[in-house]
């Protein structure tokens, strides 16, 4: 899909002139990274460090996990910026992998859960594979916040599509056109899916039983 | 004066829930993180795509019991195919003569 973004940064609003050069040293920035800069991929990754680790971070909601993610994106650019087309753009490709590989890494310990409360009920011990409470981040801090942290315990369970785009917007702030690029579908698509997504966590914020 | 309550599933509570959660610190990875990715760049290098990329799907027990599967049902030990008809031209079905 031919993505030209208006806006490859999440954090700012800068103005058509500005967005125009902020492209461009993208453009710069991957040619010099095809032809094996060093320096290039310093700036690649200081540039976007923040902004993948935090999509991954509010994914997975595990500082540990989501600094994972953030190296696995950083490293696999650097092994196939070769092969990359050019189709989307720079920060809509690295989007796209960091929540790719955050979906993929919930998977997987999804599964090892499961595989731990299975063999648990055999009678085996998996200590290590029980869930230990983030108490040094930031959103483990959010005592009195009762509403906002059933809010973040409800996007955690939304289906991967809803959660990302509702992510993508709610706490990356991109804008529609920006999420359409990254999730691969049209601006229509990604309403649709914030439209549920909100309609699903609003139900569930409201029902009586708030418990999480 | 304090602000009444806001009334539960509101649109007001909702908005300042999801203002909350845009006001949340936010989470950065931890300091020397350029060092850590060149790290483990060194640990992985890349691995050149190669006749022998099929050997990653041994990493896939599904893929490879299928493998195993379509292998003995091609092997041709004839114990899935139905009899052979006799051939009438054969010796061995040939009527002997008196």
């Amino acid at each position: 899909m031919a993505c030209s973004l208006p806006l490859p940064f999440a954090f700012e609003s800068p103005a058509p002139g500005v967005t125009t050069s902020v492209a461009s040293a993208d453009d710069e920035l991957l040619a010099q990274l095809r032809q094996g800069s060093e320096a290039a991929f310093r700036t690649l990754v200081t540039r976007y460090q923040d902004r993948i680790y935090r999509t991954a971070f509010s994914l997975l909601r595990s500082a540990e996990e989501a600094e994972d993610v953030a190296q696995e994106v950083f490293v696999e650019v650097y092994q196939t910026v070769g092969r990359f087309r050019g189709a989307a753009t720079l920060s809509t490709w690295l989007y796209r992998l960091a929540t790719s590989r955050a979906l993929q890494h919930r998977r997987r310990s999804t599964a090892k859960k499961r595989f731990a409360y299975f063999t648990s009920l055999l009678g085996f011990d998996n200590q290590l594979l029980h869930d230990l409470p983030d108490h040094a981040h930031p959103h483990a801090l959010l005592e009195g916040q009762q509403g906002l942290r059933l809010l973040l315990a409800h996007i955690g369970r939304l289906p991967s599509q809803q959660q990302v785009a509702f992510t993508l917007r709610h706490e990356q702030e991109l804008s529609y056109e920006e999420i359409a690029a990254v999730l691969d579908t049209s601006t229509a698509a990604v309403e649709s899916l914030l439209f549920r997504a909100r309609q699903t966590l609003r139900r569930h914020l409201q029902s009586p039983a708030r418990h999480v | 004066m304090s602000k009444p309550p806001l009334r539960p599933g509101s649109d007001e509570e909702w908005e300042a829930l999801l203002h909350q959660l845009r006001q949340l610190p936010p989470a950065q990875p931890r300091p020397f993180f350029y060092a850590r990715v060149r790290a483990r760049l060194a640990a992985h290098p890349a691995r050149p795509a190669a006749w022998y990329g099929w050997l990653d799907s041994v990493r896939r027990p599904a893929y490879v019991a299928l493998l195993g599967l379509l292998g003995l049902a091609m092997s041709g030990d004839g114990v899935v195919l139905p009899p052979a008809a006799p051939h009438p031209a054969s010796p061995a079905n040939r009527p002997l003569a008196h």
